[in-house]
Formats: C-alpha cells, sequence, structure tokens
C-alpha cells in the first residue's frame, strides 16, 4: 500500500536565509516611513502658524474631527497612512491630541471601506455575499460602537488621553521616549529630510510652496513605505498566516484568534490586509463570522503599531500620546465589547442582520457604502467643520 | 495557533494540499483492496466493513479538509496560485470518487455475491491486483509531477478501459443468468470509473486547466 508522502524538506542552508534580504527591504522600508513621517512634519512647520490655526479650526469640533478622520482613511485606504499623519500632525504642534483623538477614532471606521469593498466581490452568489458581507461589516459596527462609548467619555473626561499621557510618562521613565528632538531615532531620519528641504530650498523661496513640497515628499514616502511593506512582509509571512488561518479554522478561534490578528496585522502594518483575508474565508463558508470576529479584533489592535512607530520620528511627545491614545481606544474596546459573550454577540447579531437584509436588496448595499463612507462624512465635515 | 505565525517549516499551502491527496490516494488503495477481498475472496463483509467505512469516512474528511485549506490557500496568497488551485479542487473530487467506488464494489459483496470460487475468479482478481497497483501509481506519478509517467500511465490506462467496456459489452448480450451476469457487469463498470478517474487525476500533470479530464491525444502519445 502506497506510504503517505513524506514531510517537506528541510530547508538547505540557503533556503533557511532566503528570508534576510526581504527582511532587509522591509527594514529599510520602515527608515523611508520615519524618513516619510519626519519631513511631513517639517514640511507642516514650514507652512506656518497660519495654516495649522486654519487646520485646527476645521477640526477643533470633535464631530468635524471624527469625520475627517473616516473620510481622510477612506481616500487613502489605509488607517496606517491616516494615523501616521495624524501623528505628524500632532507631532509638529499643528493639532492638539484633544482634537487629533477623534480623527484617529474615524479613522478607525474609515479603514473598515476595504474590507466592506472585498465582500462586493461575492455579490453573484446571494448566500456567499450574505457571509463576506456581515465579516466586512461587523469591523466597521464594532468600531462605531467603540465609538459611541468612548468619544462621550474621552469629551467629558479625557479618559483615553491622559491614561496615554501617564503610559507615555511610563515609557520615559523606562527610557522609551518618543517625541524627543534629540531622540536616536529622529536624529537617524533627520538627515535625509534635510537634504530633500535642502533641495526643495533651492528651487522656491516660499516657505509656503516649501512646505508643502515637504509634506507631498512625506505622504508619498508613508503611502509608498507601508504599502512595499505591507507586500514584503506578506509575501515573507504567508505560510506562516495560512497555517494559523487552518488552525483557526480546525480549533476555533477566541482570544487566541484575536492574537494572531494582533500579530499578523502587526507584521504586514495592515489590518485591511488581514480583514481582506478573513472575508472570502468566511464568504466561503471555511470561517464562521464568530470565529473571524476576534481575529478583526486583533487586527484593529496591531494596526495601532504604525501610528506608535510614526510618533518615534516627530518632535512633541505628543504624538507618542495620540499614538497611544489610538493603541488604548482599540485596547478599551475589545475589553468592554469582548469578554462578555452577551455583549460581543452584539456586533456579531447586527452584522448578521445588516447582511441578510443587504443581500435581499442590493441598493441597499450600495447605499450603505457611499452613505456611510462618503456622504455622511462630507456632510457631517460641512456642518461641524 | 498564535505559535503557527512564528514557526517554520511545516507543510502549508500547496504542498499540504497535495501530502493529503497522496494520502486520500492511499486510503483509497486500501479501501479498494478491502472491497475487491470481500467480493473476489471470500473475506468477511461483517468484519472488514467497518474498516471500509472508517476509511471512507476518513477520505470525504480529506475532501473536505483539502477543501478548506485551498480557500484559505486563496484567500492568503491572491489570485497568484488560482491555477494549482482549482486543479487541486477539481482533482480531488476524482480522488474522493475513486473511495466510493470501492464502496460500491463492497455493497455488491454485502449483497451476498461472492465470487472467489467463480471460473473467471482469475481474471477478475488479476484485474483487481493491477487496479490496485494503478492507484499506488497515480499516486507517485502526481506527487512527482512525472509528465512522461503520466503519459504512460494514460496510455495503458485507455487500453484498460476499453477492456472493461468490452466485457460488459458482452454481459449485457450474454445469455447468462442475472445473478451471474450483472455482479460482473458492475464490478467491470467500477473497474472502469476507477480508472478513468485515475486518468482524470493525472490528466492535471499533462493537460492545461481548461482541458482537465480531457485528453489530448497529441499530448499522451509516445
Amino acid at each position: 500500500m502506497t506510504q503517505p508522502a513524506a514531510g517537506p524538506p528541510t530547508p538547505t542552508g540557503a533556503q533557511a536565509f532566503a528570508w534576510i534580504p526581504r527582511a532587509v527591504i522591509v527594514i529599510a522600508l520602515l527608515y523611508l516611513f520615519l524618513v516619510g513621517v519626519s519631513s511631513l512634519e517639517a514640511g507642516i512647520k514650514a507652512l506656518g502658524a497660519d495654516f495649522q490655526e486654519g487646520l485646527l479650526e476645521r477640526v477643533d469640533h470633535p464631530v468635524a474631527g471624527l469625520f475627517a478622520g473616516i473620510l481622510a482613511t477612506v481616500l487613502v485606504q489605509s488607517s496606517s497612512v491616516s494615523t501616521s499623519t495624524i501623528v505628524g500632525l500632532v507631532g509638529a504642534g499643528t493639532l492638539t491630541v484633544d482634537a487629533a483623538v477623534p480623527m484617529i477614532m474615524g479613522a478607525n471606521i474609515g479603514t473598515t471601506v476595504t474590507s466592506t469593498l472585498a465582500s462586493l466581490g461575492h455579490v453573484r452568489r446571494g448566500d456567499e455575499f450574505r457571509r463576506a458581507f456581515a465579516a466586512a461589516t461587523v469591523h466597521d459596527i464594532f468600531n462605531v460602537i467603540a465609538v459611541l462609548i468612548f468619544l462621550p467619555i474621552q469629551l467629558g473626561t479625557g479618559f483615553l488621553s491622559d491614561t496615554a499621557e501617564k503610559l507615555a510618562d511610563f515609557l520615559a521613565g523606562s527610557g522609551v521616549e518618543g517625541g524627543k528632538a534629540d531622540s536616536p531615532v529622529k536624529t537617524f531620519v533627520k538627515e535625509p529630510v534635510s537634504w530633500a528641504e535642502d533641495v526643495f530650498s533651492s528651487v522656491t523661496d516660499s516657505d509656503r510652496v516649501l512646505g508643502g513640497l515637504l509634506m507631498v515628499f512625506g505622504l508619498a514616502l508613508i503611502f509608498l513605505a507601508l504599502t512595499f511593506i505591507t507586500k514584503s512582509m506578506r509575501l515573507l509571512i504567508a505560510d506562516r498566516v495560512e497555517r494559523a488561518m487552518n488552525s483557526l479554522i480546525s480549533r476555533g478561534a477566541g482570544v487566541p484568534g484575536l492574537a494572531v490578528g494582533l500579530v499578523m496585522t502587526v507584521a504586514v502594518q495592515s489590518s485591511s490586509i488581514t480583514t481582506s483575508i478573513l472575508v472570502p474565508m468566511v464568504g466561503a463558508g471555511v470561517l464562521t463570522l464568530r470565529n473571524a470576529f476576534p481575529v478583526t479584533l486583533g487586527a484593529n489592535l496591531g494596526t495601532t503599531v504604525t501610528a506608535l512607530l510614526a510618533s518615534l520620528a516627530v518632535d512633541l511627545r505628543a504624538g507618542l500620546v495620540v499614538a497611544l491614545t489610538h493603541s488604548l481606544f482599540n485596547l478599551f474596546g475589545i475589553l468592554v465589547i469582548y469578554p462578555i459573550p452577551a455583549v460581543r454577540q452584539i456586533p456579531v447579531q447586527l452584522a448578521e442582520r445588516l447582511a441578510r437584509t443587504a443581500s435581499r436588496n442590493y441598493l441597499l448595499v450600495g447605499a450603505y457604502v457611499v452613505g456611510s463612507f462618503l456622504v455622511v462624512p462630507m456632510v457631517g465635515l460641512v456642518l461641524f467643520g | 495557533m498564535v505559535f503557527d505565525l512564528f514557526r517554520a517549516g511545516d507543510a502549508a499551502g500547496l504542498e499540504a494540499a497535495e501530502a493529503k491527496l497522496v494520502q486520500m490516494l492511499a486510503d483509497d488503495r486500501h479501501s479498494f483492496d478491502v472491497a475487491t477481498s470481500a467480493l473476489l475472496t471470500g473475506a468477511d463483509t461483517s468484519i472488514v466493513g467497518p474498516d471500509l467505512r472508517e476509511t471512507d469516512a476518513r477520505v470525504n474528511r480529506a475532501e473536505r479538509e483539502l477543501r478548506q485549506a485551498l480557500v484559505v490557500h486563496a484567500s492568503v496568497h491572491g489570485t497568484s496560485r488560482v491555477a494549482a488551485i482549482l486543479v487541486y479542487m477539481s482533482v480531488v473530487k476524482d480522488v474522493e470518487r475513486i473511495g466510493d467506488y470501492a464502496k460500491n464494489i463492497f455493497d455488491v459483496a454485502a449483497q451476498g455475491i461472492d465470487l472467489s470460487d467463480a471460473p473467471d475468479s482469475e481474471i477478475l482478481t488479476g484485474y483487481g491486483q493491477r487496479i490496485s497497483s494503478m492507484i499506488s501509481s497515480a499516486s507517485t506519478i502526481f506527487a512527482d509531477d512525472d509528465r512522461e509517467g503520466a503519459r504512460r500511465f494514460i496510455r495503458e490506462a485507455d487500453i484498460l478501459l476499453d477492456e472493461f467496456d468490452q466485457h460488459v459489452s458482452e454481459l449485457v448480450v450474454t445469455e447468462r443468468q442475472g445473478k451471474e451476469a450483472v455482479p460482473r457487469a458492475l464490478l467491470y463498470r467500477y473497474y472502469k470509473r476507477i480508472v478513468a478517474h485515475l486518468m482524470n487525476l493525472l490528466s492535471a500533470v499533462v493537460m492545461p486547466l481548461d482541458r482537465l479530464d480531457y485528453f489530448d491525444e497529441e499530448r499522451v502519445r509516445p
């Protein structure tokens, strides 16, 4: 009788180290990301106090800030880019922490548009679409619930930002100091920004133009670096992710699923990648929504690492505080919603109900996507901005 | 589960799918051997039956797991491996059907049919042994992606299909009693389907995706 196939061959010496070039590329890209944040900060400063005050006025109202965060993230399709930009703005002194917190919360909501759009690929098959859409929208619904709980608390008590301040103090005491002008990271990324500044200064005498060029340069670096980090890391860890997902299916998720989502998202620097992997699996029926949900929550938390990294490259400690606020917002959201089964079911059941309705009326799908992610934020900005 | 993200070296994705297919074929061969032993050598069906049912359940479970794994693979890797994924989705069905036909053979024996003392038992057993060996060969050829081996297998199997068709045709017009003719016709039919599914499996080695299960003369001739 045929013997089962032997296991995979042990990697040779060369194969065992094949990951090193890609890892080096990722480290280089991380460096470019930090340079981008630093350049963004420098550009904002160069634009001058008038610009900064003008921007602050527009988003000073928390609801305006929330909708600005949603809209910005929908447009760039990445909460990592938008939250890094917000950290850059705070780090440059343009935004206060209090003004930034609603924007960070908005970024959390805006990023779910990617997996929602991914679910639309299943629209031709009713049950498949219903499952996929539920998997995508459970992320959105969780974030909205978290905002409904914590935004009023933050506005009323400053709980999140105060806790983040204390955590920043603790980290400073432990030697982890983001946001210092003379921090090793800041020093390391300053040089390329100086070069860029010199180059742009040679083509313009205007501080505003210089600031604009540095901002565009910074944003481009942030966007490109994160895009390629995501691509590279995805290739690097794809097999491991696949094994973890297969384990998740066979053993169920729970807290380990949360950890999988967290680690995966930290690795690829994108919650959208993680959630977009879950959507087809849930759509196909091989992963249940209840098992996908904790992975989604882990992804929510994991994506806050990008903002923390960005805070290493900015001048003001406030950048670290707002990055920590982002992490705490997601962490407390999980702690409030996930541990108690009855509460945990709320976003899941709401997502299932929404998906059932959407699968019977596709116009509603379009209205949901366009309305939630574009119309409502734009109207909100106009009304409250 | 979390440690899967940090551990390297275990088979994943298509490697794991291939290993599972090979294991399914091993189980298929076992099912086939058990079934033919019941029908052709007089093995007690009440004794070998549970073994066969357990093996069949294992094959069915493996098919579901393999399909799940392919969905996960597609979700993680995107469209870059869609051709291979579709191939495995197609051939796993063929491999699972081999187990089903083995069960069908056993079902004939379970009806009280015993061909161990039949005048043609040597011929029937010879075919059985040959097919058992072919299941093993097909597994190796598929795992090794042996294109020449696949072509050779398909050519030889095609001849065998004609032989089985000939036997069935003879039984259709025979004057033998139903109790003699029908089990033999069924057996040759099941033999033929098993060989055909093995050919479908190996068509994945030599044929492009859109022509799986079709045999291009030019691609299989020596």
